[in-house]
């Protein structure tokens, strides 16, 4: 690869918008909240009112400043060309990015930006696999939203499926849009619950409880406490954190998904969600590598499963990949054909994995509540009835039922399904995963033998990928397929000199 | 219907499938046969460790007799195990070979592990040689793809051997050719 020297080429040198002349001040403020408040105790207390005046000055000039010192620039060839941030108000730092290198384009619009037409622009290269947030990131913060679709498919244009097409006026066709229905997978989620415990806790730390501890309403709510009882009281509490879970989580659902629209223009897929805080991703479809359809349980009663994108220079695991969040099966389903192609890859029936892999599900399941259960009746045996508390069995049992029937589920849920195209992989049952992947993406196999697993004679298969959480398992296959498997998705497995024909 | 994934799928169908694959052989070359010897001095300096703390241990306080029995009897247990059982299993175990298209090799010794990546989608070869690997002589060879879950370790070569490998593979791969992803 031959780059032009740094800051040789010819085009010009940009500033963001001129919005971020008000934006930044306020950011700014933000973040050095502690020290203003400070600054006003420190005033207050010695009578100077121009220390608050100094640092509130000192931090609105700091953000106007960033602003003059930030400027961006990108090349025009799309082969070698660079793109390149210029950033630092005392040190200053070149950020440069070869244009071929750049995988996707996100951009993400928090409310303060919203409300004034802005965007930030993240430009992702294969290095973002290792760190989301991790310094180094390429990010235009901000430009004007009506820049943005123009300075992505600038940016994108780089990588080659793209460029042959550049020709072509962009037909959009839209995947997948969000129903108000889909609101009903979210109550199940525990986002709400986690919100609710993060409020506590910040209630907490900030002393708020103390004061309720003394206030009417604390008062009066221990006087009806004292008349319920113990276990109505629990009841009542439980019942109101239930709701409000249910109802947190169905807002948050909704504000972040509610207007969500997966769309498909020549080979880039484009994502945008988000009510008050927009955000859009971009993703090049020469980059994709398949597709994992996640269904954990409380979702999949309902019929549901989100989709996830196996894609090169993009984090498998967490936001950054998600292409659907939950919705209807149907839904993912239809996604998932559009962009793999093959109906029987999507949803196709698979090869299981026969009477070990399922003798192994049982054993681990029933394993642990039998040993206990037999435990428990030599006691009892040993030491008469009263050893063991009645309440003790019914609950036995109850996990017993519990731990079948999970056990039954992954039976029925672990297979694969293998062509020359597609390796298709499912197991689970809380939390069930059905990955496609391409065989040309998988770049190497593992093997891997636990003694228990030589003794059953069954063996994990891992494809390791450059794409999506890289590793993708496959477990307890037969040990006479597992090398099939492999050399079936791989011609290079069965045109190795170790292959046995 | 849309059309299947772009570019990485050309050319994948017109492949004249060959019977079906029954299992593989293992590669041919052993490691070094002074790495038993390594990896068992390796292992004992951790038993040697846990065994003057046991020692300092009974000097100040021996009431609780059985758990200092206990605990004697674990880190033997370990101490065999580490010196003399894993090394020698290990030895039995490991085996790597380079193909004309692919690197296999095989690890572990409990848990044992085959891997097979193909050489043109090799990024790095590096070699590592700690303080006892050069006491004996010996080197490692990581051969790493773009996914963090197909690096080949080939633990414990002659250094010459080593030497070699990563000679042929960097030759064969050439290296920076491609993406590789």
């Amino acid at each position: 690869m031959t780059h032009p020297p740094l800051g040789q080429s010819d085009v010009a040198w940009q500033r963001l918008s001129p919005r971020m002349l008000l934006v930044h001040p306020v950011h700014e403020l933000l973040r050095e909240l502690p020290w203003l408040i400070g600054a006003v105790v420190l005033g207050s207390t010695t009578g100077n009112q121009s220390w608050p005046v100094a640092v509130l000055v000192f931090t609105v000039v700091v953000g106007v400043a960033r602003w003059f010192t930030t400027s961006y620039r990108i090349d025009a060839d799309p082969d070698s060309g660079q793109v390149q941030l210029r950033t630092g108000l005392l040190q200053r730092k070149v950020l440069s990015l070869p244009r071929n290198r750049i995988r996707s384009v996100q951009s993400d619009a928090p409310l303060l930006h919203r409300l004034l037409g802005l965007a930030v622009l993240r430009v992702g290269t294969g290095q973002e696999a290792k760190g989301e947030n991790g310094s180094g990131t390429f990010e235009l913060n901000a430009v004007q939203v009506e820049q943005v679709p123009r300075l992505r498919s600038i940016l994108l244009a780089g990588s080659p499926p793209a460029d042959a097409a550049a020709g072509v006026p962009a037909a959009s066709k839209v995947l997948a849009r969000w129903q108000p229905s889909w609101l009903r997978y979210s109550p199940l989620s525990v986002s709400g619950l986690l919100t609710i415990a993060a409020a506590a806790g910040v209630g907490y730390q900030s002393g708020i409880f103390e004061r309720l501890q003394h206030s009417q309403l604390f008062e009066s709510g221990l006087d009806m406490a004292r008349r319920l009882g113990v276990a109505d009281t629990v009841a009542v509490i439980g019942a109101l954190i239930l709701v409000a879970s249910v109802v947190l989580a169905v807002l948050r659902s909704l504000l972040t998904y509610g207007n969500l629209v997966l769309l498909r223009e020549a080979d880039v897929l484009h994502l945008r969600h988000g009510l008050l805080r927009r955000r859009e991703r971009a993703y090049d479809m020469s980059r994709l590598r398949g597709a994992t359809l996640r269904q954990p349980l409380l979702v999949r009663v309902l019929g549901g499963a989100r989709l996830d994108a196996v894609m090169t220079g993009v984090h498998g695991a967490g936001e950054s990949s998600v292409l659907l969040p939950p919705c209807p099966a149907a839904t993912t389903e239809s996604v998932m054909l559009e962009l793999i192609g093959d109906p029987d890859v999507v949803s196709g029936p698979l090869r299981g994995h026969g009477r070990r892999a399922a003798g192994r599900r049982w054993t681990r399941a029933l394993g642990l509540p039998v040993l206990v259960g037999v435990a428990l009746s030599v006691a009892v045996a040993v030491d008469g009835t009263s050893v063991v508390p009645v309440w003790v069995w019914p609950a036995l049992l109850a996990v017993t039922a519990w731990c079948t029937l999970l056990a039954a589920d992954r039976v029925s849920a672990l297979g694969h399904r293998v062509d020359s195209r597609w390796l298709v992989m499912r197991a689970g049952s809380l939390e069930r995963r059905r990955d496609c992947l391409a065989t040309a993406g998988i770049i190497g196999w593992t093997v891997r033998q636990s003694p228990l697993q030589r003794r059953a004679g069954v063996a994990t298969l891992v494809a390791a990928t450059a794409a999506g959480v890289k590793r993708y398992p496959l477990i307890d296959v037969p040990e006479n397929d597992v090398w099939a498997v492999a050399a079936q998705a791989s011609p290079w497995v069965a045109d190795s000199i170790w292959a046995i024909r | 219907m849309g059309r299947p994934v772009g570019g990485i799928l050309d050319g994948v169908d017109n492949r004249i499938p060959g019977p079906p694959v029954a299992g593989m052989v293992d590669p041919a070359h052993p490691p070094s046969r002074r790495a038993p010897l390594r990896w068992a001095v390796g292992g004992v300096v951790w038993w040697l460790l846990l065994a003057a703390v046991q020692v300092v241990w009974i000097e100040f306080d021996d009431r609780l007799r059985w758990l200092h029995i206990l605990i004697a009897v674990i880190s033997g247990v370990g101490a065999v195990i580490s010196v003399a059982v894993a090394p020698l299993w290990r030895y039995r175990v490991h085996r790597w070979e380079v193909g004309p298209h692919a690197v296999y090799t095989r690890t572990g010794w409990l848990v044992q592990e085959r891997r097979i990546a193909p050489i043109s989608r090799v990024q790095t070869v590096d070699t590592h040689r700690g303080p006892l690997d050069r006491l004996f002589g010996l080197a490692n060879v990581t051969v790493t793809t773009a996914s963090s879950a197909g690096a080949l370790h080939i633990a414990a070569l002659d250094v010459d051997v080593a030497d070699h490998l990563v000679a042929q593979l960097t030759d064969i791969a050439a290296i920076g050719a491609e993406d590789a992803t």
